[in-house]
């Protein structure tokens, strides 16, 4: 089986073209990982990246002051002023994402008092005592923004507890 | 068999494989298929988890963050279906999470490497822990992933940290004489502020090229005359559609940090000198105590061996491995022998240190 591959192999003029050309382009690889590691390879290619920034600049700010014009008189906003705009956005998104992490401390903190006072019935003086110390500690570190959150919760919660709970029969 | 007879079947063939080849050029493979589910995003970057396939009691405990290069899409961690990075490590039993930085726009040129290490890393790192419930953590970074990762891990040591790897890491630029991009980007030759004042972002084009450049024969000639070679074969050409599907999808790369990249790393090695400050704060390698594995590619043409050897004996962990693969920057991950030599080390490594 072996022997009938490497025969056929061997007659197909196709494979020997391949493994010529495959040893050339080993060859010319080599050569042109060669030439880019060059020092004249980095200044060729430098002098080429000046050469189209120079040759583009002129042209961009052509183009850049022809379309504020346009789009000014068209009542559009520049591109300048949509940049400006998604700036805010993101600035926005980060207020949010910090609001977020506040509100996820809140929710734990609270889980936390009610996991302790669940978990300790009998000596719930002491696990009162040690919630209103976290609440306290909360409160010290939440900052200005997310202490009507705290209260809105804390106030929510208090509600809760005093509603009348379902009536059997 | 007649002379007539096998003129048309070879015609047939030579027809079908240009169709072949007409469609794996002009197509996009379905790469990054892992179900997975959007958990965070701010401004263009992306979190996602990944849905577990194993049961809760047996998985690990300690979640994994994905974090790859800024400037190359991150679906080469889940390049395609039963050769995937990230679906063998879900497999494996980790709760696994990815970042994907996404694709800058103008309004973005100003990121620095500082807001993605002290911004969105933190505030990714949160929510992975909110969402898995669990105080510590590990991460991987990739490539420009490995500098942001290490940064954090030295900036934010008391965060839970407690597993980091990195892969084809560039982070020690001592000797430029084995760096070529530090030829090209050498001052003398490379002016990053003009550059920058143009494009504003550093265009994906670019960054592809300087890339494809190192090693122009292979880049240029030789993968598609491979492609050629094996349009007969459908599971060479699948895969071979699928990297190129992720090699062309080039995303330009703020230019804050791409400034960055050049200046601080490049040209000055700040981040092995100990000088790199980061939002007013110097990142002392010393202050990273996480255990620590180097994943490095022996073949590796855009980040040789040495950038990534000295940090073991510049960080304060005790705990640190290094892991030589042969291959180059992607191949080691990606390629088809990864599934023998990288993944399943990365597993074992891991394994032992998420419990």
């Amino acid at each position: 089986m072996a022997e009938t591959q490497s025969a056929s192999k061997s007659s197909d003029p196709m494979e020997a073209m391949r493994e010529m050309r495959d040893a050339y382009l080993g060859v010319m690889s080599k050569a042109m990982i060669d030439a880019v590691n060059t020092e004249t390879y980095a200044q060729v290619t430098g002098a080429m990246l000046d050469g189209y920034l120079t040759a583009a600049t002129p042209f961009r700010e052509g183009l850049d002051k022809a379309m504020l014009q346009w789009l000014e008189q068209m009542s559009l906003p520049s591109r300048q002023e949509v940049v400006a705009l998604a700036e805010r956005f993101t600035n926005v998104e980060l207020r949010l994402d910090d609001i977020d992490a506040k509100l996820d401390r809140i929710v734990s903190l609270v889980s936390e008092r009610r996991t302790a006072s669940k978990a300790a019935p009998a000596t719930r003086p002491q696990a009162a005592a040690s919630a209103v110390a976290t609440s306290r500690v909360s409160r010290k570190t939440a900052t200005k923004a997310s202490a009507p959150v705290a209260r809105r919760a804390k106030a929510a919660k208090s509600t809760s507890a005093r509603k009348p709970g379902p009536r059997k029969g | 068999m007649t002379q007539a007879a096998v003129f048309p079947e070879t015609m047939s063939e030579i027809e079908e494989q240009w169709r072949t080849m007409s469609r794996v050029l002009t197509t996009k493979a379905a790469i990054a298929q892992t179900p997975k589910e959007l958990v965070w995003a701010l401004n263009k970057a992306r979190l996602y988890r990944y849905i577990p396939v194993v049961p809760l009691e047996k998985r690990h405990a300690i979640p994994l963050l994905l974090v790859f290069a800024l400037m190359n899409r991150p679906s080469i961690l889940d390049l395609r279906r039963g050769h995937s990075f990230v679906e063998f490590m879900v497999s494996q039993g980790y709760d696994v999470y990815l970042l994907d930085w996404g694709v800058p726009g103008l309004e973005d040129a100003h990121l620095k490497m500082d807001d993605y290490i002290l911004d969105y890393l933190p505030r990714a790192i949160r929510k992975v822990k909110l969402l898995s419930g669990a105080q510590e953590f590990s991460l991987l970074g990739w490539c420009i992933g490995a500098i942001l990762t290490t940064a954090y891990a030295a900036l934010r040591p008391d965060d839970g940290l407690r597993n980091l790897m990195l892969l084809t890491a560039p982070l020690d630029f001592s000797d430029p004489s084995k760096l070529t991009f530090a030829r090209w980007t050498d001052e003398k030759y490379f002016d990053v502020e003009r550059v920058l004042a143009v494009f504003g972002n550093m265009p994906g084009e670019m960054i592809d090229y300087g890339a494809k450049a190192l090693r122009p024969i292979e880049n240029y000639v030789v993968n598609y005359l491979k492609l050629w070679d094996n349009l007969d074969n459908p599971s060479v050409v699948e895969s071979w559609h699928a990297m190129n599907t992720w090699v062309t999808d080039n995303i330009p790369m703020a230019g804050g940090a791409f400034r960055q990249l050049i200046v601080d790393l490049y040209r000055n090695n700040l981040l092995m000198k100990g000088e790199w400050i980061v939002r007013g704060e110097r990142v002392d390698l010393k202050r990273l105590r996480a255990s620590l594995l180097t994943v490095i590619a022996q073949g590796d043409h855009i980040t040789p061996p040495c950038q990534s050897e000295a940090i073991i004996s510049r960080i304060g962990s005790t705990d640190t491995d290094v892991h030589r693969v042969p291959g180059g920057h992607i191949g080691i991950m990606a390629g088809s022998a990864a599934h023998k030599q990288t993944w399943p080390y990365i597993d074992e490594w891991l394994g032992a240190r998420s419990r």
